[in-house]
């Protein structure tokens, strides 16, 4: 385009990676060769996965090479073979995360779904975590669905400068409807959901309203679509923006939980009986957690259901720290957020991948009995995206 | 309905114990309404019939036998469809060539129909006996048209005396995949044993009919049934881990034939069992169990992989796939349960097997174990449902309570009510899968 300014004359953007030419600061789409910059990542698979038989690729009986079947079984022992999405590890410099098929369940039915998006207002990070419902027809593509669906409206929101309020209950509403085409004679396709958007505000909050999200999540929880505490703001935004937020959007019992040395909490409430029974005072946490249903979700993302009432809150972070978002195959092992903390806070601050792999890890040690899937993102974010 | 007109269904529990190594499926195979046909072509399509009939001397005694089954014989020809090949044998201890008498085969239409039924006609009972005659000469007969569907209806009234027990099962393996047969037995005076293992062998049906009044409708509905044939040739390909052992494959539905010993290896890793013949709207359960190496708990294997597949002088095509897969857990609640549909045909096919020991014990003057295993079958079929046979037991034995097989053994039974029970003991009640 003519009037645009030439190419090496823009500010503050990175080179793009497949033509190499310079990018604007908040450009999504290289200008040159039309490539999509800063693309979200989904835990689909490591790319260029081939996969194998574990047992009888080593069988010197067994002639090689060994085909697997398109349905991923073994052809000569018949075992069901790793796939792609056992194990995922994406790194966003910004944020990291990793999930793993844990050591009980044949497949993963977790998914996440990670973005970063370089705005005027700076820079966001943009987290999804599903689990899908095992007793739901095809969770392994539910829940992958619905992280897809989401991370693409939040990321496409996030460089439009939308409110992540808004564009939170719309990636939830854009999810419902992906899910809904899965939906087949045998059952509706369902998951868990929760989602993060970490960074300034686009628009400001209007000065000096704080309702107090952050440190009150019994507020959040018991009316979370009223808790956000920008809205109603309407003053323009500019370079710099608004305060540094988390906004989290959830349904079910995938969790966020603010990590940091003193005062860790955790920032969504359970969608399940649990939790039920807890808040109407009948049983305590431990006692509560130790009922056969306790993992009742009581809420959750369907093929049958439209509109599924998603929670939404923000919260400001007071200092340093780090945003955990998870599975429950995470926070069944260790659900309180200092002890959390106690294990990924500070080392996630320089290397979020190592202390997602390090949390990963600590549950399959615990007894891996369900899918695990742990995302982390250091807050205040790193000014600039790898 | 996938494009071949084939669906092929698979109902089991996958859920396994730790170290347990025992998957069982419920395998349904379904036909479409409006089935096209996969080896329709120039060359292919084209059926054809062979009626055998006895005209062993006994045939006469009573003279009604032989004028019902020169009928019967008219009957079935009326029904076969214009351009099917069809020809009709005579037995005794020979069997001969009654129409066309040249031992090759007509093409129906109106004229050939008019001279086979006049052939028929003059059908007269004299001789003896001896079923494995029959069967290598229908066989030649058959070699001499190329169709791709052999079908034979074989009628005899007596026991096959007049050769060995030996030679008779070596004409039905020549027979065996190359033709399939219907067996019927007229009277009270033939085997019931010896004309199943022809029956079963052939892919076909036994049964008895007590008064040769009733051969001409039998033998129309036969004739019909067969016409409604489009598919031949179609086996259920079983493929199977490395180190697993099929424990049996069995058809349970519309009857109990078990085809475990009619396995062709056509792979490595799989092995091929004879359906027979399809028509369009038909559907059979089959019942598979196969023994895997147990894996840890957390992973999944593919027990077995069935194939519907169709063979033609042009190779093989898949026509349908089901996946029987196995799941370890430690999941009690998963792994306990049993499949209805598993467990409610292992209870048809025991009943079926029950019935049959306990007529022979029976026969052999063992009381005490005829009514233990009848009384058992009463109970299993009181409890599927299966009416029909809970009939044929009641004309056999005295049902005191059906529910725990009470049963004591009538004093007299008609020979026909028996051999009834006999035939129709693997006939089966379906129950259908669960909605999930």
């Amino acid at each position: 385009m003519s009037e645009a300014a030439p190419l090496s004359e823009r500010a503050g953007g990175t080179a793009c990676p497949s033509c190499g030419e310079r990018t604007g600061l908040g450009d999504a789409f290289c200008e040159v060769c039309g490539c999509e910059l800063a693309p979200a990542v989904v835990s689909t698979g490591t790319p260029g996965f081939v996969p194998s038989c574990p047992v009888c690729s080593v069988d010197p009986s067994v002639p090689q090479p060994v085909a697997i079947t398109a349905d991923g079984y073994c052809e000569s022992c018949g075992r069901k073979v790793p796939t792609g999405r056992d194990h995922t590890e994406l790194d966003l410099g910004l944020l990291a995360g990793v999930t793993d098929r844990g050591r009980r369940h044949s497949r993963n039915e977790d998914a996440m779904a990670l973005a970063t998006a370089e705005t005027p207002a700076g820079p966001v990070a943009i987290a999804v975590v599903c689990d899908g419902v095992s007793s739901s027809p095809r969770p392994d593509e539910a829940s992958l669905v619905c992280a897809q669906a989401a991370v693409r409206v939040l990321l496409e929101s996030a460089r439009l400068g939308e409110r992540p309020r808004e564009s939170s209950l719309a990636a939830v509403s854009s999810a419902a409807a992906e899910l809904a085409a899965l939906s087949a004679p045998g059952g509706s396709p369902s998951a868990t959901y929760v989602s993060v958007v970490v960074g300034a505000d686009p628009v400001p909050p209007a000065g000096g309203q704080d309702d107090g999200a952050g440190d009150d999540p019994d507020a959040v929880a018991s009316d979370a679509t009223t808790a956000d505490a920008s809205s109603g703001s309407g003053s323009g935004s500019g370079a710099g923006g608004g305060r540094d937020a988390v906004t989290f959007c959830w349904l079910g019992d995938s969790r966020a939980y603010w990590l940091t040395a003193d005062g860790s909490e955790r920032l969504t409430t359970d969608d399940s009986l649990g939790q039920e029974m807890v808040a109407s005072g009948l049983l305590d946490e431990t006692e509560a957690m130790a009922t056969p249903q306790a993992h009742v979700i009581t809420k959750w993302l369907g093929a049958d259901i439209p509109d599924p009432q998603a929670h939404v809150a923000r919260f400001e972070p007071p200092g340093p720290g780090v945003v955990l978002v998870c599975s429950d195959g995470l926070w069944n092992y260790l659900p309180e957020a200092a002890d959390l903390a106690g294990r990924a806070w500070p080392a996630a601050a320089a290397d979020p991948l190592q202390a997602a792999s390090e949390l990963v890890r600590f549950a399959l040690e615990a007894g891996g009995m369900d899918n695990i899937t742990v995302v982390l993102v250091p807050f205040p974010l790193r000014s600039t995206p790898t | 309905m996938s494009e071949s007109g084939f669906t092929v269904d698979i109902d089991q529990n996958q859920y396994l114990p730790e170290g347990g190594r025992s998957v069982d499926a419920v395998v349904t195979v379904t036909s479409a309404d409006d089935m096209h046909l996969p080896s329709s072509g120039p060359d292919g399509g084209a059926s054809a019939e062979i009626i055998i009939v006895d005209c062993s001397g006994s045939m006469d005694v009573p003279q009604t036998k032989i004028a019902s089954a020169r009928a019967a014989v008219a009957a079935a020809i009326d029904v076969v469809r214009d351009g099917t090949a069809f020809a009709i044998v005579a037995g005794t201890s020979q069997a001969w060539p009654v129409f066309p008498t040249d031992g090759t085969m007509a093409i129906a239409d109106a004229s050939t129909r008019t001279m086979a039924k006049r052939a028929a006609a003059g059908l007269r009972a004299s001789g003896g006996t001896a079923i494995g005659q029959w069967l290598r000469l229908a066989r030649e007969i058959f070699q001499t048209y190329p169709a791709q569907l052999r079908h034979a209806i074989l009628l005899t009234d007596g026991k096959n005396q007049h050769e060995t027990s030996d030679q008779l099962d070596a004409a039905v393996a020549l027979s065996e995949g190359l033709f399939s047969c219907d067996c019927r037995g007229v009277g009270t005076d033939w085997e019931v044993a010896e004309l199943r293992r022809v029956s079963t062998a052939l892919l076909g049906t036994v049964d008895i009919i007590p008064d040769p009044a009733g051969l001409t409708a039998d033998f129309t509905a036969m004739m019909e049934n067969a016409m409604g044939k489009q598919v031949a040739d179609v086996s259920l390909r079983v493929w199977t881990p490395q180190h697993a052992v099929v424990q049996f494959v069995k058809q349970v539905a519309p009857e109990v034939m078990d085809l475990t010993e009619r396995r062709t290896q056509s792979g490595a890793q799989a092995g091929d069992y004879p359906t027979g013949a399809w028509a369009s709207g038909e559907s059979r359960d089959y019942h598979v169990s196969v023994t895997v190496n147990p894996a840890g708990v957390g992973q999944e294997m593919l027990a077995a992989r069935v194939s519907l597949v169709a063979s033609s002088a042009s190779g093989s095509e898949v026509l349908g796939q089901g996946l029987v897969r196995a799941v370890w857990t430690d999941n009690a609640e998963l792994s306990t349960k049993i499949n209805a549909r598993v467990a409610h045909y292992t209870g048809q096919a025991e009943m079926a097997e029950l019935i049959q020991d306990g007529l022979e014990a029976r026969k052999q003057g063992d009381e005490e174990t005829a009514t233990a295993k009848l009384g058992r079958a009463v109970a299993l079929a009181e409890k599927s449902g299966n009416d029909d046979t809970a009939k044929l037991l009641a004309k056999v034995v005295d049902v005191v309570d059906a529910a725990t097989g009470t049963v004591r053994l009538k004093k007299a039974v008609a020979d026909a009510d028996e051999m009834a029970l006999d035939t129709r003991s693997t006939k089966t009640v379906r129950v259908k899968k669960e909605q999930a």
